[in-house]
């Protein structure tokens, strides 16, 4: 989204709505960041879950539970254990993301509100 | 970019810049758009030219950091990985049973390897060199680059910040320099067309 100016509007620019507008510009990447992390995290906990069902159903006593890049033989309460942890980091960074994309909605509102009383029809701010 | 700081020089030092930061040329921002284009003595169509090169510069560099970027986040789970594969074998050191591994020999053919009890482990470190290592020391050394990394990353994410406020910046002055272009050419015509008016008259 550029900031673009319909021509009419005389409306000097300062060096504080420079650096609003900067910082809607940074506010705006970083949502796009979150959305994707928050997509990934999400992806991720989907498929622990999917991998917890699995373990319920499966009747063998040893698992292969990937290290690294190799499938180790780990007995079956262990890997349970380990996806357990997993499902709470995931979570956990979940909640970090979501928080941080609501304060980041919530200060590009506030900028948007700023710019668009000085500046009018003058700037676009909205996603093309 | 040489050219570009030429025609940047005779303006006066405005404390509302950074004039670089790592090799990346800071904008200059504009206050009054005639003062500007007096002081660098360039006409509307040269100080758009100017602008726009400057603009791509700066898509150009923020493709490479992009890049970097990309490769950083790639490698940082990496080294996670491997850091688990340590852990894994220093934990399994005090039971005294192997550690049995299904792995990868070429493209979908797995084997099974039985990993006995040891001390030591062999890091690729690159460049065709591998070097073993103490289970500690090879903890440490890959929490170290793990950091090193890290940081990395945060420089690197600093710098794509600094150049997209100048990529801002200068897309905003191109724009306010086009539209007093636009806002002058209107001021001409109408005192031309009034002045016509009054000649016929």
């Amino acid at each position: 989204m550029i900031p673009k100016g319909t021509g009419a509007s005389e409306t000097d620019v300062t060096w504080e709505d420079q650096q609003n507008i900067n910082k809607f510009g940074r506010l705006n990447n970083r949502f796009h960041e979150l959305e994707d992390e928050i997509k990934f995290v999400k992806e991720t906990i989907d498929n622990l879950e999917d991998a917890s069902n699995e373990l319920i159903l499966t009747d063998e006593d040893v698992v292969r539970f990937q290290i690294g890049e190799v499938f180790a033989h780990v007995p079956k309460e262990e890997v349970e254990t380990r996806i357990e942890e997993m499902k709470e980091v995931s979570s956990k960074n979940l909640e970090k993301f979501e928080e941080e994309k609501e304060s980041v909605v919530a200060q590009m509102g506030e900028l948007k509100k700023v710019l668009y009383g000085k500046f009018k029809d003058s700037i676009n701010l909205e996603e093309d | 970019m040489a050219a570009a700081a030429a025609a940047s020089s005779s303006s006066t030092a405005s404390p509302k810049t950074t004039t670089e930061r790592r090799g990346i040329p800071g904008a200059e921002f504009v206050e009054d758009v005639e003062i500007y284009l007096s002081q660098t003595g360039l006409d509307v169509n040269s100080a758009l030219a100017f602008l726009q090169e400057r603009l791509q510069q700066y898509k150009l560099v923020e493709m490479k950091l992009l890049a970097q970027q990309r490769d950083l986040q790639a490698k940082i789970p990496d080294i996670e990985k491997c850091l688990d594969v340590v852990a894994t074998l220093q934990a399994k050191k005090g039971t005294g049973e192997a550690l049995i591994a299904d792995f990868e020999v070429s493209e979908g053919i797995y084997s099974r390897a039985r990993i006995e009890d040891n001390d030591s482990v062999c890091l690729w470190l690159g460049a065709n060199v591998m070097l073993e290592y103490s289970c500690e020391e090879a903890t440490s050394l890959l929490r170290k680059n793990l950091e090193n990394a890290k940081a990395s990353l945060e420089v690197l994410i600093a710098d794509l910040q600094f150049l997209r406020d100048q990529v801002t910046i200068t897309q905003v002055t191109i724009a306010r320099v086009y539209n007093w272009d636009v806002h002058q050419r209107r001021i001409r015509q109408t005192s031309t067309s009034s002045t016509a008016k009054d000649s016929i008259t």
